[in-house]
């Protein structure tokens, strides 16, 4: 028997059909419109230089927990992901689940912002994101979930600020940074980071593209593209594809002295799992002593599981829980499975401790 | 809006026809035509260019980059049929021949040094579509490396052409030479500029190299797969099925790659000299605003940092001053409540005035805040503020 089994016709006719769908592509791509994002209504509440703290307009008979959940995205991407489409929102299932909903988004830092540090990231602006919630609602602590790099601040502000967190939920975080699986972590151990700030002043957002693209290039820059092309007849696939698109290239510059703090303390140094991290004061896991829920997702090639599963046993809480789920890191907020079950879980798992 | 439709469709029915009368020769075992070298990818790239003017913003990105990968994806079915001609019957020989073809591709590629010019890959018929399929993150990065430069358009490709190599012996004549005289500071400056500019060619050189050993390790695990299928009785049916064992056996050999401790090298290599050169360049830069009386990008960066440093001992006394204000409002609180108590204790006791010693053993009670006065007294920048807020409150 042959590797190929490949008529030259039924080749002919593979190529003629993928010819139609792109024409009949082009004609959809035509009539796409603009592409919406972060679907769910929201009010401002607080800003600050480039931050704005919203809040999800609750509807009063679905809210049930009388603790705020404040969420904390990373500075990498832009927090629209949690809310990317009507029937793909993470935060949109959140308030279903009973939660009154707020979110940081950090904004695009310009080159004025160069010299925010992980300091001024977490004890400034998330600080006081945090105290203007409480003032709000007249309480002392509220409930905070942090997603990815954003779940590693909310980490770290909850060992430095316990007082003010009720319940802590992180969201695919990383907190052992040199797992042997993680790519990311493997690549930049050589790079000079003073050199790339020192020289860049803020990173672009261009540089972290080619590298997260670079995790799987010929999937993400290849294959992606060629399965578009099954769907382009459909309008409705086109524009989801479309917004995902928008969202994976719309990636914030980042500030400076906060990108040399992130890689060389936490990528190169993995300091919040060894110990000795400073942001403002030293960071230990141990006073991390509220009830802890570490969402995590098992085929994740951005925080590989391990990563995040490090927390446990390192933190200074009792009540400490994992949730795994069979997805990726994109999947976990916008499958149609992780919306069933994802949110619900978290909302349950507040409601039982607020 | 029609007009793009009209092209789409004559597009379309000229690709069905073209295609119509190829598979008719085909059937009937006649031997086609001289045909172009590409002719799928490139019609398909006459077509792009004829429509993509009429095409939106939205989505003009994603269908650019559909068309580059579908003119890699239609050059590859034009190898592959260009094979099956050869070979009618499908044969193992032809399989091999332009796996072996690959195989020797990548090892020219990857043995072939510093006199090897990349761009030689990309050349019409040099196994087109495989290499731009390959040149996937080198070309991002080039992209990502011209972005980043302050020269304008792709500075450093500039070095990579034809004449790279007489490039690089003027280059070394030149740092060879030391600097004197005058201008000595300039020429050493060039001079570093054209060291670094060498440091980060040899980095891109070798990161491509590498590509060129993974893309042989890619292609025997691509051979190693069709045995597979062999041995399973399910050979590759479809050019899409060809397409996607590509990018598994592809994605599979860079994935261990990328890994290794050669690769962190590279990878750091890379960047760091990337950086280097554009950290010289931007010193050099510099000099020529200092110069001409303007602002540095070291000063205005000088400055950034100094008004951050302001910012944020602003927002730490903010932040301070607010608690003190708390704690002088609660301190004022409690002296009102202090303050209250025997004088409602009084009232209450006024009715009866044997019991008047009542006020007095609570006298002490009010003394107290009296007696503290001093103490603040002795503090007149906190005795002040304490004023400020009670005014502020009310």
């Amino acid at each position: 028997m042959m590797p190929f089994d490949m008529r030259p016709d039924a080749v002919m006719q593979e190529l003629t059909s993928y010819g139609q769908k792109l024409s009949h592509g082009m004609k959809n791509l035509m009539e796409v419109g603009e592409i919406s994002t972060g679907v769910t209504p929201k009010t401002v509440v607080y800003q600050e230089d480039k931050l704005t703290l919203f809040r999800f307009n609750p509807s009063a008979e679905k809210v049930q927990n009388k603790v705020p959940l404040l969420i904390v995205y990373a500075l990498v991407n832009r927090p629209y992901m949690a809310d990317i489409q009507e029937n793909r929102s993470t935060i949109k299932a959140l308030m279903d689940a009973g939660q009154d909903v707020y979110l940081v988004d950090w904004g695009y830092p310009d080159r004025a912002d160069r010299y925010l540090t992980l300091d001024d990231y977490i004890n400034g602006y998330l600080d006081r994101c945090v105290d203007v919630i409480r003032e709000r609602h007249r309480i002392d602590k509220i409930n905070i979930l942090g997603i990815c790099q954003g779940g590693t601040f909310s980490l770290c502000y909850s060992a430095l600020h316990p007082d003010k967190v009720k319940n802590l939920v992180t969201m695919v975080t990383p907190v052992d940074f040199q797992t042997p699986d993680n790519m990311l972590s493997h690549w930049v151990q050589q790079v000079d980071a003073d050199l790339v700030v020192d020289t860049l002043g803020n990173v672009p957002g261009e540089m972290l593209n080619w590298t997260f693209l670079n995790l799987k290039p010929y999937q993400l820059m290849g294959q992606k593209y060629l399965g578009l092309l099954d769907t382009l007849d459909d309008p409705e696939a086109l524009k989801n594809f479309l917004r995902m698109e928008k969202w994976i290239f719309d990636s914030p510059d980042q500030a400076g002295e906060a990108f040399r703090q992130f890689i060389k303390d936490f990528y190169q140094q993995n300091k919040l799992l060894k110990g000795g991290l400073e942001i403002g004061d030293p960071v230990s896991l141990k006073n991390v002593s509220m009830p802890v829920l570490n969402v995590f997702a098992e085929q994740d090639h951005l925080v590989p599981p391990d990563a995040s599963r490090a927390m446990r046993g390192k933190l200074g809480t009792k009540d400490y829980t994992e949730l795994s789920f069979p997805g990726g890191h994109i999947g976990i907020y916008v499958s149609g499975k992780a919306q069933k079950t994802v949110p619900p879980a978290i909302g349950k798992w507040l409601d039982e401790r607020s | 809006m029609s007009n793009a439709n009209d092209w789409t469709e004559s597009w379309m029915n000229s690709q069905q026809n073209y295609w119509k009368a190829w598979a008719d020769l085909a059937q009937r075992g006649m031997k086609a035509p001289e045909a172009p070298k590409n002719p799928l990818a490139d019609g398909l790239a006459q077509w792009w260019q004829t429509v993509s003017p009429m095409a939106p913003p939205t989505g003009r990105d994603v269908f650019d980059k559909l068309m580059d990968v579908s003119k890699g994806y239609f050059s590859l079915a034009e190898r592959f049929m260009s094979g099956a001609q050869a070979k009618p019957d499908g044969g193992m020989e032809a399989i091999n021949g332009w796996l072996d073809g690959m195989q020797k591709t990548w090892g020219d590629w990857s043995k072939m040094g510093s006199a090897f010019k990349p761009e030689s890959m990309f050349q019409p018929n040099q196994f087109k579509g495989l290499t731009t399929f390959w040149d996937l993150p080198m070309d991002t990065w080039n992209r990502l490396a011209a972005n980043v430069m302050p020269m304008p358009g792709d500075y450093t490709h500039a070095f990579q052409q034809n004449g790279a190599q007489p490039m690089q012996d003027q280059i070394n004549k030149f740092l060879s030479v030391p600097a004197v005289g005058y201008s000595r500071e300039s020429q050493e400056q060039y001079q570093i500029l054209a060291q670094r500019q060498m440091d980060y060619m040899a980095a891109t050189q070798a990161y491509q190299m590498a590509f060129g050993k993974l893309g042989m390790e890619s292609t025997k695990g691509f051979q190693t797969a069709l045995q597979e299928r062999v041995k399973e009785g399910k050979p590759i049916s479809s050019l899409r099925e060809l397409y996607d064992q590509w990018v598994e056996m592809s994605e599979a050999a860079y994935a261990e790659f990328v890994m290794t401790e050669e690769y962190q090298t590279l990878y750091g290599r890379l960047v760091n000299t990337l950086l280097a050169l554009k950290q010289q360049m931007a010193r050099m830069v510099d000099q020529t605003l200092e110069a001409m009386h303007m602002p540095t990008h070291a000063e205005i960066s000088t400055l950034q940092c100094r008004q951050q440093e302001l910012r944020r001992d602003n927002l730490k006394m903010h932040k301070e001053l607010k608690a003190i204000q708390a704690q002088l409002e609660a301190m004022r609180q409690s002296m009102l409540q202090m303050q209250a108590a025997p004088k409602a204790s009084a009232q209450a006791e006024e009715p009866a005035p044997a019991k008047s010693a009542a006020p007095k053993a609570a006298a002490p009670k009010v003394v107290a805040p009296k007696a503290a006065a001093p103490k603040a007294a002795a503090k007149p920048t906190a005795a002040k503020p304490a004023a400020k807020p009670a005014a502020k409150a009310k």
